[in-house]
């Protein structure tokens, strides 16, 4: 019973109920302090997963490799970023509650044995912790009715799909009568076993996991569910979590269900094909700049998905640098958006950002920079995300996929570059309010990673490359 | 005639259809949804359950504890999130929830 | 076939007969002095015959919300216990600290005020 390799949820899920104590048992504000406090865990919880042994725990339920650490260090980095974005915010907006830092510690607990996940059973488990303390979050703004209802959108597609990815679960255990990865994958390397309600079962796990990352056609909740959250809780669940989710989703689709490529292949396919589409037409005509960061996420994942559908190691590496790429530009966004307060009061028009360059020519930099990256303008980082992708696709001979890619990042430019046009050509409207020295901090971050990820992007490459090749290997 | 496997795949076969019919037709009560939720993970768990009897697998069902147990969790949470809702909507009709579209 | 039944038959009468003896006991042996307050139904509030379709109060709501909670940790409870020879010390503490778990859960909802009623 190896369980010193799930150290760091066991100290990370410890120290959130011990914050959630010290919240509750403390008299006065304390919103501010469990951050700080939630900050350190999430550190401490970094030092643990590099520290961490390689190896299987709780009878093979649990795994931990290169390519869970890769993804747990970035899932860490983007709940951090989100945390501390959301500080000034919240006390602004009548947020500034404990249970915040709380919940979402409780999430990253959930996404960090979700990508750690090694059986079905502990999936599903990890799955729910990480969508319950997220249900909640998207509600956080309880007196205000917009958030109410993007929580009860969340809540109630997020407990439909985990319920087709429950049922598939079954249908896959009844059929195979297991439900650990390595035994399925072992037990599949038989062709002949792969039955049709294996597959049926496989097909609605798709389903469920597809609905996690916001792919089409399970993307509806995504657009409200960005506009109806509280800013600070969309920056979060525009980054952490989708890390996890389709980490899990490489996971199940390369290990349990490894040997049915040719089952899955095209799925994943008409699902990249269609959210790289919708991510790139439906943003066209929004004015909220919110709703347009989640078409732009759907669309991001379709370019992610690219690699998945690949198939090879080359394709795996692909999707993790551009999850690495995402992370720090979606971070940097959202803290653009945070940034978006008149008079005390949050906007979220695109026409509220008309003439940023010259009333905070930082932030329309770095806005321009996010904007450009996201784009895929070379030499920012979106620009390689996309292109490590691309050559993947290339290589395995998927021209399609490539060629769609490219067509809808030019069409995705259109509105990325309107964003900027309003910024730099449109008449000043009125400045914003001074910007807190949190975003300040993450605005930076994400702008440096962004900007000079080509300067040095050999680590990360490397990472990947580790990583991509422990799943496979 | 004996009940078999077929036989409680079929019943869970049903109420999942029925839960995801649930949510998808009601025009109702958001409360209906939520029953309907709990509905397909209770053709969840009978599914575990008969395969678990029928492959002579106990993880089955230990499975079916644990989406027992979260499914609660789930109803709770949701629940807490229809009684927000109906404090600032003052509504939980089903056709009210449509303050964001596009 | 039907032979199988016979011990639901067989609980059907007794719980008939253990229900019967009780009610017929305190109407035989026990003094009664009925006075309004005390004939009035106690539902928790609600009028016992009354329009079933009114509005609950939404207090019930959060209380069954922590019911539900606490309800189900007995799930994990009782195949624990039953099994608690075979499973040594880890076990053991394995469902400590899941008890553990849901006492925070419990200091947390108490502090908060969730279990008074006003």
């Amino acid at each position: 019973m190896n369980w010193t390799l799930a150290l760091p949820e066991i100290t990370l899920s410890i120290l959130a109920m011990a914050i959630l104590l010290f919240g509750v048992l403390r008299r006065g504000e304390s919103f501010s302090v469990c951050s700080m406090l939630t900050l350190g865990a999430l550190l401490i919880g970094a030092v643990l997963v590099i520290g961490q042994a390689r190896g299987f725990a709780f009878n093979g339920q649990y795994v931990v490799d290169p390519f869970a650490v890769f993804a747990k260090l970035l899932i860490l980095a983007g709940a951090a970023l989100a945390l501390v974005s959301a500080q000034d915010y919240n006390r602004e907006e009548g947020l500034a509650r404990f249970e915040y830092p709380v919940l979402m510690l409780l999430a990253v607990v959930g996404m960090l044995a979700m990508v750690s996940a090694n059986n079905f059973m502990s999936l599903y488990l990890a799955l729910e912790l990480q969508s319950l303390a997220l249900y909640v979050l998207a509600a956080f703004a309880r007196d205000e009715l917009r958030s109410a209802e993007a929580g009860l959108k969340y809540f109630v597609l997020g407990a439909l799909a985990s319920g087709l990815l429950l049922y598939g679960i079954s249908l896959v255990y009844g059929f195979s009568g297991t439900f650990d990865f390595a035994a399925l994958a072992h037990l599949l390397s038989d062709p002949s076993h792969a039955s049709a309600g294996l597959i049926v079962g496989m097909v609605f796990v798709i389903a469920g996991l597809a609905f996690k990352i916001s792919a089409v056609p399970f993307h509806m909740w995504t657009p409200d569910v960005y506009e109806g959250a509280p800013t600070p809780v969309t920056a979060f669940l525009g980054t952490a979590p989708k890390v996890a989710a389709i980490v899990l989703l490489l996971r199940v689709m390369f290990v349990p269900f490894g040997h049915l490529t040719s089952q899955w292949t095209q799925i994943f396919e008409f699902v990249s094909i269609a959210s790289m589409i919708l991510g790139s037409l439906a943003a066209i005509g929004q004015t909220s700049i919110k709703r347009l960061m989640a078409y732009s996420s759907i669309g991001h994942m379709g370019y992610a998905l690219i690699g998945l559908t690949v198939g090879t190691v080359d394709g795996l590496r692909g999707v993790l640098i551009y999850m690495v790429t995402y992370v720090f530009m979606s971070a940097g966004t959202f803290a653009c958006l945070i940034a978006m307060r008149r008079r005390g009061r949050a906007l979220e028009k695109i026409s509220d950002l008309a003439g940023l360059a010259r009333t905070d020519g930082g932030m329309a930099l770095a806005l321009a920079i996010f904007m450009f990256s996201m784009a895929g303008i070379p030499p920012l980082s979106g620009f390689f995300g996309k292109l490590y992708v691309f050559l993947a696709a290339v290589r395995a001979g998927y021209w399609t996929l490539a060629i769609i890619g490219v067509l809808t990042s030019v069409v995705g430019a259109y509105y990325y570059l309107r964003v900027i046009k309003v910024m730099y050509f449109d008449d000043p409207a009125p400045a914003f309010d001074r910007r807190p020295v949190g975003l300040s901090f993450v605005l930076g971050v994400g702008a440096v990673v962004t900007t000079f990820f080509f300067v040095f992007p050999a680590p990360i490459v490397g990472a990947a490359q580790a990583a991509a090749a422990a799943l496979f290997g | 005639m004996a009940v078999g496997l077929t036989h409680y795949l079929a019943v869970s076969a049903i109420l999942l259809v029925l839960g995801v019919f649930g949510i998808f037709l009601n025009r109702k009560n958001v409360i209906i949804i939520l029953m309907s939720v709990e509905l397909i993970l209770l053709a969840v768990n009978l599914n575990l359950v008969a395969f678990s009897a029928s492959l002579g697998d106990l993880v089955g069902q230990v499975f079916a504890l644990f989406v027992l147990t979260v499914a609660a969790a789930e109803a709770a949470i949701g629940l807490a999130i229809v009684v927000i809702y109906f404090r600032n909507r003052g509504s939980i009709q089903v056709e009210d929830v449509n303050l964001m579209k596009g | 076939m039907l032979a199988n039944y016979m011990p639901i038959l067989v609980f059907i009468v007794i719980a008939g007969v253990i229900g019967a003896a009780l009610i017929g006991g305190s109407l035989l042996v026990a003094h009664q002095k009925p006075y309004p307050e005390k004939l009035s139904a106690y539902e928790c509030g609600f009028e016992p015959f009354d329009d079933a379709r009114r509005r609950f109060d939404v207090r019930f709501y959060l209380v069954a919300i922590l019911f539900i909670i606490f309800d189900l940790e007995v799930a994990f409870l009782f195949p624990w216990a039953v099994s608690l020879s075979r499973i040594g010390l880890f076990g053991f503490f394995s469902m400590l600290g899941f008890l553990g778990v849901l006492t925070v859960g419990f200091i947390y909802e108490w502090r908060k005020g969730a279990l008074d009623w006003e």
